[in-house]
């Protein structure tokens, strides 16, 4: 028995499946490549395979992680070149880790995550967006709504500690912004909260069907 | 020209984007510039349930080993996207190339169900395509149609260029064969249409007219070209062990209805129920041997690592090496950690036995279907089973555990009295007396009872009955709700009426409904087999504004002697049979399963029965 992560990318219109089809995908592609995942015991075994963050649906990632455990093992670099061989496209396997038998999952170690936040936005070559990110992280408190995932209230809460890092610049045509964001069980800020209230303090007009979310980077503590 | 980009900023904002990508494993993509036919498959109804049906995945399969063809898949957008599409001006296109519509060589859509033509409408007017073959020149694709409801497509008549009748294996590759002749010689589309016809199993409706007579029955159905067949026969493919079979078959990146490797271990069926067209229409019952099922099991479950695997035919417990067969899979499916998922089974110590071992202590339900609840009923349809098949059943599954049963069954049958209906409330109870009987107790013991209401099909022995009325079928939901209510444990569900009388005049129809149809869509119908998004008053609305009664159709009783417009269809199964068939149930006498001996449907002057009077 064996333990691994893989770190993968999820690219182009394969951005709008879910987490869940995600799951779904990655468990038939093992089984098409003969790699035999360990099963949980119980009346309804399912594989042992989870991946570290669920990625919103829409958002593309070029550095996702997927760990799972197998019946045989298997060199790293043999993982990586079987699940290739079948992936659909839009997904692609980067690296693969052999990981402790036993050990926190990387859910449970995920810490921060970067993110890439691109907005449309006409005639924003004059605007001092670094300058507006830096008036807006600088205020004492930022406070946002949140809904509840209990309950689906509204609840005002300060994401300023939540946020590591956040830089911005413009271009011609666009905003870009990257933010190292709390990421985790623990705790966890989601970039679409970042880009309303950004956009909301500096008075910027988007459209959301417009913008373009990447995740770039998860940070793991160990 | 492709709608990538545009496409792309539409995504965010619908519901269940990924059912618009495509891209999924196991999609073919090929070079258009080396394609001379590029056909598109189009089905009328969202993706999800598209790509559950097995016959996609065959014809797509086939089509893309042909070096000049691609095949692409259409669906019908869910309201959300229809609209963006709209507001925004983009065309329907299809999920391989993102290419609109108009582009495509000929546009195949697959008939299923009555209720679904509203989409094709649906679709033509999204794809920005006219609707009727007449307003259609050479630029357009052409417009076609094949499936089950082929063998009565005249309330699609006008729209249709040509339909495929019976099996698609062969006639599909030939059809696109002809058509890459006829693009490189560059003649019109009546020239095209004129091959066709002479193509067996194809169908020009445009070279036929049908007269009607003041009563509104057809007098004459008129020909307009001489090539064209007087009747034109359905393609059986006659041994489907050696026929093409999709093993890397598309695998769906979001949920379908059914996300399975699917096996079609035979087509046909040989139990002769009445009131069943699928029983007519794919006849003989051909088989694929154990040895080929097993293999192409393994390969599709290896090509689309696929968690479940399930059988297809109309009734699995029919194929001559079942038991067997399914030992083996289960094998093969414990090995593989995938499940076995075996439909329409007869409720026999065998099917217990195997149910008891795929499904364990986790029992899903049992679902089982007598039609009927008298015997006399049951003699009538020539459902072949017994009181005591029944409740020896049903015993044997409580007696395993099983501890949800639902039981299916149809009102509005021909003959029906409500002393039939009484029946299925004997049966009801008898049930949950049996399972006190053997459990001692009366609580988690649920039974469900589902009532279908009756539709009169095509080309069965039962087309020219009428069907009940709405007012009769709510007299009978009501009497059945009111007496079984008071049986504990029992719960009751019935189809609405809607839906089965719109089936009832599409089913039986003829071509002055295309109007009628056409008219419904402009009127916003569209999803009509979807309880939420049927709109049966604006049907009405249609059917007044376009001057048809569709109870001419639905309520009629027509005379062995009338012209019925799906005459043009040769099933092979001949007329003289069905009357035989439909007088022997006014006499309620019952025929017999053609596995112990031919019942002379006339199909073996066509093509040898393999399997008559094999028992």
């Amino acid at each position: 028995m064996s333990r691994y992560s893989v770190c993968f990318y999820k690219s182009g219109y394969i951005r709008y499946i879910s987490h869940l089809d995600l799951l779904r995908l990655f468990k038939r592609s093992f089984k098409r490549v003969g790699i035999k995942l360990k099963y949980s015991q119980g009346f309804n075994p399912h594989p042992k395979m989870s991946f570290a963050q669920p990625l919103s649906l829409g958002y593309t990632s070029s550095s996702e992680y997927l760990e799972f455990e197998t019946i045989d093992t298997y060199p790293t670099e043999t993982i990586v070149n079987k699940l290739n061989s079948s992936m659909p496209e839009g997904l692609g396997i980067l690296s693969c880790e052999e990981l402790p038998a036993s050990g926190k999952s990387l859910a449970a170690m995920t810490e921060t995550a970067d993110y890439e936040i691109i907005i449309p936005a006409k005639n924003v070559l004059n605007q001092d967006i670094s300058g507006l990110i830096d008036k807006y992280i600088s205020q004492n408190e930022i406070m946002v709504f949140k809904r509840q995932k209990k309950g689906g209230k509204d609840i005002e809460i300060n994401i300023k500690p939540l946020i590591f890092d956040i830089e911005g610049e413009a271009n011609e045509n666009q905003i870009l912004i990257t933010a190292k964001l709390a990421a985790g069980s623990s705790s966890n800020l989601s970039p679409e909260l970042v880009l309303a209230s950004f956009c909301n303090f500096a008075e910027i007009q988007y459209d959301r069907a417009q913008v373009s979310i990447k995740r770039t980077a998860i940070h793991f503590n160990n | 020209m492709t709608l990538s980009i545009q496409l792309d900023k539409l995504l965010m904002r619908v519901e269940k984007p990924g059912r618009y990508i495509g891209g999924e494993l196991n999609t073919v993509k090929k070079d258009l510039s080396n394609i001379r036919t590029r056909f598109g498959f189009a089905f009328p109804d969202t993706y999800e349930i598209g790509m559950s049906y097995l016959g996609l995945q065959i014809i797509y399969h086939i089509l893309n080993k042909v070096d000049s063809v691609y095949c692409e898949r259409i669906f019908a957008p869910a309201e959300d996207m229809e609209s963006l599409l709209r507001a925004e001006g983009l065309p329907l296109f299809t999920l391989e190339t993102k290419s609109p519509i108009r582009d495509l060589d000929i546009l195949g859509f697959t008939l299923q169900y009555e209720l679904s033509y509203s989409n094709i409408v649906n679709m033509l007017n999204l794809g920005g395509i006219p609707y009727k073959s007449k307003d259609r020149d050479a630029s357009y694709p052409f417009i076609a149609a094949g499936g089950p409801c082929a063998f009565n497509s005249e309330p699609l008549a006008e729209i249709l260029d040509f339909i495929m009748v019976g099996d698609g294996e062969e006639v599909l590759p030939q059809i696109c064969e002809a058509h890459k002749s006829w693009k490189e010689s560059g003649s019109d589309k009546e020239t095209f249409l004129r091959t066709l016809a002479e193509i067996d199993g194809v169908y020009v409706p445009k070279f036929y007219t049908p007269v009607y007579n003041d009563d509104g029955k057809i007098i004459e159905i008129k020909k307009n070209y001489d090539k064209a067949p007087d009747r034109v026969e359905k393609r059986i493919l006659d041994d489907l062990d050696l026929a093409e079979f999709p093993e890397k078959t598309i695998v769906p990146l979001i949920e379908a209805v059914h996300d399975r490797a699917v096996i079609e271990i035979f087509r046909g069926c040989t139990r002769g129920c009445r009131f069943c067209q699928a029983g007519i229409i794919y006849r003989p019952v051909r088989e694929r041997t154990k040895e080929t099922i097993k293999n192409m099991a393994l390969n599709q479950l290896a090509e689309t690592g696929h968690e479940e695997l399930s059988l297809l035919s109309l009734s699995t417990s029919d194929h001559s090496q079942i038991e067997p067969l399914v030992e083996e899979l289960m094998a093969i499916c414990k090995e593989n950690n995938v499940s076995l998922s075996l439909p329409s089974l007869r409720l026999d110590s065998f099917s217990f036995k195997v149910l008891q071992d795929i499904q364990g202590y986790k029992k899903s339900g049992l679902t089982f279907a007598p039609e009927a609840g008298s015997q006399r009923l049951r003699d009538v349809i020539n459902k072949t089973i017994t009181d005591d098949d029944i409740y020896n059943g049903m015993e044997q599954a409580i007696r395993l555990g099983w501890t949800s049963i639902k039981l299916y069954f149809m009102i509005g049958l021909p003959t029906e009295t409500y002393e039939d209906l009484d029946g299925i409330v004997e049966i009801a109870k008898n049930i949950t007396a049996i399972n006190y009987n053997v459990t001692g107790k009366r609580g988690r013991f649920n039974l469900s009872v589902s009532v279908s209401n009756f539709v009169p099909k095509a080309h069965t022995p039962f087309q020219w009955v009428p069907q009940d009325t709405a007012d009769t079928f709510h007299k009978k939901h009501q009497y059945l709700r009111d007496k079984l209510k008071s049986i504990k444990g029992v719960s009751f569900n019935y189809h609405g009426t809607d839906p089965s009388h719109l089936e009832a005049v599409f089913a039986r129809g003829d071509r002055r409904l295309c109007d009628t149809l056409i008219k419904a869509v402009e009127l916003g119908c569209k999803f009509d087999g979807w309880r939420e998004h049927l709109k049966y008053d604006i049907w009405m609305k249609a059917f007044l504004e376009t001057g048809i009664d569709p109870d001419f159709y639905a309520h009629r009783e027509r005379s062995y002697d009338e012209i019925l417009p799906w005459d043009i269809i040769d099933t092979g199964v001949t007329k003289e049979f069905l009357i035989a068939e439909n007088n022997k149930s006014l006499r309620e006498e019952q025929s017999s399963d053609c596995r112990l001996s031919c019942i002379g449907c006339g199909i073996n002057s066509r093509v040898e029965c393999t399997m008559e009077g094999i028992k």
